[in-house]
């Protein structure tokens, strides 16, 4: 066989290995989806939504848990976007490129990298009992802000490097400080892929589930949280706990309450292509 | 520009050649003239069609570079006066060639002792140093050669001017010598003429290298 | 911050003829790239409504000296410089000196077109914008001027909130030069402007160039000498870093006093 046939093999091999290896990923998640839609998609009503948690499966809803989480990723938002953006922003466009910035931006992507029990045994200690917050739902949202910082760090300021140095030229040429690019050229430049970062950090945050236990998230939560103040539970911990139960009721439970908590990150990870799609268009 | 390069040098070269054809056309024509000699003159008409060719040539190329080549300084410098120095050297090679035709329009040998009086063989050998210097000057791409020429155009003019005077006392002594004397009148003038042609070349060799405009400039 | 140049009343669309006319003076400038020495002592004056074009092979340094001019310079890692530049007699590198507002004085065109990835209105607008001007009619008159000077507002008054990026590259390019005149500066630094583009925009941009020159003065780096040749009424020739021969474009293309210039010229090196 000729080199021309060989690599025309390689080519082949490698095709359908690619093939093979999409397909089995895809039919293991369409097995796992499958699996839980049989288990609960029955079990999915209005009442299930809005039914607080009680030791009767059937009357057993995910409403306290629902909105733990929206409370978690409201207060989660406005922490983390604004410090997360506003970083990434002063550490690609104002500080000076040297050693300990280099550092800097190793150390920032390794913590991306850690455990995020860590984070809530770190949320524990500072928010909870240093801070005197308690078990409450702005600990939470402080800790999981934490978590999900580095990740909007890192797209702002990919999202950021990815603007052509022309543009900036020519608003400096025009008489433009350096802020005055930033606000006006850079940021709205950039702002479809630090959107889709920071959409794709929260959907993470939304599906966190050992750091919030550390801080003191309650399982059995009779109530919505109506303050920052407030105790709380969300989702994945709600899930967590009806798994544990032995009654049948409760597993359907759990399998509506993952049906719901991925439609959430479904529709959270479609928005952020979206977002991203419509921003590559753009820089064209 | 490598191509410009050999064009340009493809140009100078025939630039040299038109100026060996033109001497030689002129030296041919002052033997076939001061000999009678018809034979050497109808070789010099003859070749009066090569010479326009060749001037044709060099006019198109001249053409083609510049519209190919955009020259600029001294480029351009050439190919202005490589156009001009043509332009001259074509008239040069005319005036020989109508003296040549004298010499086979008419039968009788010219009396010697006329182209005595008249200086003639100085005059047609001061024009032969003149196109020679001229062609060194070219070649050499010499400023101060060419700046020679100027001085020895003086003797041609002394003796044109001088040779109304004598042509008036010659036919005064013989009556019979009319026709030859208005022929030789007219030679003279043509002389003169092509001396001042091969001033003009040596003018242009010098605005070529120099940049410096000699025309209509009194010369020292 | 002490400014530049005395800055006419912005609030009025006024003629730039009516501008203090602007010309640029060097003194003994040297620039260095951390150990590299860029430029290595250049004087030089540039004369007010006239274009002046920047010649030389690749990495002679001028579009380094051309950037001097606006001090685009300054965001170069390692940039030192020495020697003065004065700027209808104000020195522009002097520590007090309010860089914005130099800017607004002297304006600059890239090689490659970048307009603003928004509408073709709001381009033209930025430099007003950026300013803190606000009046509606003063922006609007502003817009519509420079569109018209740089000859593209036929071609965009439709819609001129289209995309700039719907353009095309010569269309770009006007616009990039539209946005530069809205700012009324007195110098337009023009880097390679029509490098990037096809031979019926280049000479719509140097149309518009030689119209330019009656109310601005303009500095041009080209590497095309023709265009030098075409457009410039004085040319500089520069090499690895020296200002080898600056004089009239017509003397430097008929017979220039420097050997290297002829030969550059001629296209026998570089």
């Amino acid at each position: 066989m000729n080199n021309i046939q060989k690599n025309r093999l390689k080519d082949q091999i490698f095709k359908v290995w690619g093939i093979g290896c999409t397909l089995f990923a895809l039919i293991l998640l369409a097995f796992f989806i499958g699996d839980i839609l049989i288990d609960g998609i029955m079990r999915i009503d209005w009442d299930f939504i809005i039914d607080l948690p009680s030791r009767k499966p059937e009357k057993s809803g995910i409403y306290t848990a629902l909105m733990g989480s929206i409370w978690i990723l409201f207060l989660t938002t406005i922490i983390a976007f604004p410090i997360g953006v506003a970083a990434g922003v002063y550490l690609e466009e104002y500080s000076k490129k040297n050693r300990l910035s280099a550092i800097l931006e190793i150390n920032i992507s390794n913590l991306a990298g850690v455990p995020s029990i860590i984070y809530g045994l770190l949320g524990l200690e500072v928010f909870v009992r240093i801070m005197g917050l308690g078990a409450s739902v702005l600990a939470g949202s402080l800790t999981l802000s934490l978590l999900i910082l580095p990740i909007i760090i890192v797209a702002t300021r990919e999202a950021i490097k990815a603007v052509p140095k022309s543009i900036k030229d020519a608003s400096y040429a025009l008489g433009a400080s350096k802020w005055q690019t930033i606000w006006n050229q850079v940021l709205p430049a950039s702002s479809g892929g630090i959107l889709t970062g920071v959409i794709l950090a929260l959907s993470r945050a939304v599906g966190e589930t050992a750091p919030l236990i550390v801080v003191g998230a309650l399982a059995y939560v009779p109530f919505a949280p109506e303050s920052p103040m407030d105790e709380f539970s969300v989702l994945p911990i709600q899930i967590f706990n009806w798994i544990s139960r032995p009654q049948h009721g409760f597993i359907e439970n759990a399998a509506a309450a993952i049906i719901i908590l991925l439609l959430i990150t479904f529709v959270m990870n479609g928005v952020a292509v979206y977002f991203r799609n419509k921003w590559q268009k753009k820089l064209k | 520009m490598a191509n410009a390069q050999y064009q340009r040098d493809l140009l100078n070269e025939s630039g040299a050649e038109m100026l060996a054809i033109c001497t030689s056309q002129l030296e041919k024509a002052k033997d076939a003239f001061l000999n009678h000699d018809s034979d050497l003159a109808e070789e010099v008409i003859l070749n009066e069609i090569r010479v326009n060719a060749l001037d044709l040539r060099i006019e198109k190329s001249c053409e083609k570079f510049l519209a190919l080549y955009n020259p600029v300084a001294i480029d351009l410098r050439f190919i202005m006066a490589i156009r001009k120095i043509n332009f001259d050297l074509e008239r040069i090679a005319d005036h020989a060639c109508s003296i040549s035709k004298y010499v086979v329009e008419i039968d009788e040998k010219i009396p010697p002792h006329l182209f005595e009086a008249l200086q003639f063989q100085t005059m047609f050998d001061t024009l032969e140093k003149m196109l020679g210097k001229t062609t060194e000057a070219y070649e050499k791409k010499d400023v101060k050669l060419a700046r020679k020429v100027f001085k020895k155009d003086k003797i041609i003019d002394k003796i044109n001017a001088d040779s109304f005077a004598v042509l008036e006392t010659e036919i005064k002594k013989d009556n019979n010598i009319i026709s030859e004397a208005l022929l030789l009148f007219s030679v003279i003038k043509k002389m003169e003429r092509v001396g001042d042609l091969i001033k003009n070349i040596a003018e242009e060799i010098i605005f070529y290298i120099d940049a410096e405009v000699l025309k209509h400039k009194k010369k020292k | 911050m002490e400014t530049v140049i005395e800055q006419v009343p912005l609030d009025k669309v006024i003629d730039p003829s009516l501008k203090k006319k602007a010309k640029i003076e060097v003194k003994d400038v040297k620039v260095w790239y951390d150990d590299f020495n860029a430029i290595k002592g250049i004087d030089m004056d540039i004369k007010p409504n006239t274009v002046t074009a920047f010649i030389g092979p690749s990495g002679c340094g001028k579009s380094t000296f051309l950037r001097l001019f606006n001090r685009m310079n300054d965001y170069v890692e390692g940039f030192k410089m020495e020697g003065k530049i004065k700027v209808s007699g104000d020195d522009i590198y002097k520590k007090k000196v309010n860089v914005e507002e130099l800017r607004k004085e002297i304006g600059m065109v890239f090689q490659k077109p970048n307009p603003f990835p928004k509408s073709i209105f709001d381009n033209v607008a930025y430099g007003l914008k950026i300013q803190g001007i606000t009046d509606k009619q003063l922006i609007e008159e502003r817009v519509v001027d420079c569109l018209k000077q740089v000859a593209l507002w036929d071609e965009v008054k439709d819609d001129l909130n289209k995309s700039a990026m719907a353009l095309s590259g010569g269309q770009q390019q006007r616009l990039c030069i539209a946005r530069t005149l809205a700012v009324q500066p007195s110098i337009i630094l023009m880097d390679e402007p029509t490098s990037a583009l096809d031979p019926i925009s280049t000479a719509k941009v140097e149309e518009l160039i030689f119209k330019l020159k009656e109310k601005y003065t303009i500095v041009i780096v080209t590497h095309n000498m023709q265009q030098a040749s075409r457009i410039s009424d004085y040319t500089a020739f520069f090499y690895l870093g020296e200002l080898i021969e600056y004089g009239k474009t017509k003397t430097i293309f008929t017979n220039p006093e420097k050997q290297q210039t002829e030969n550059y010229i001629t296209g026998r090196f570089g």
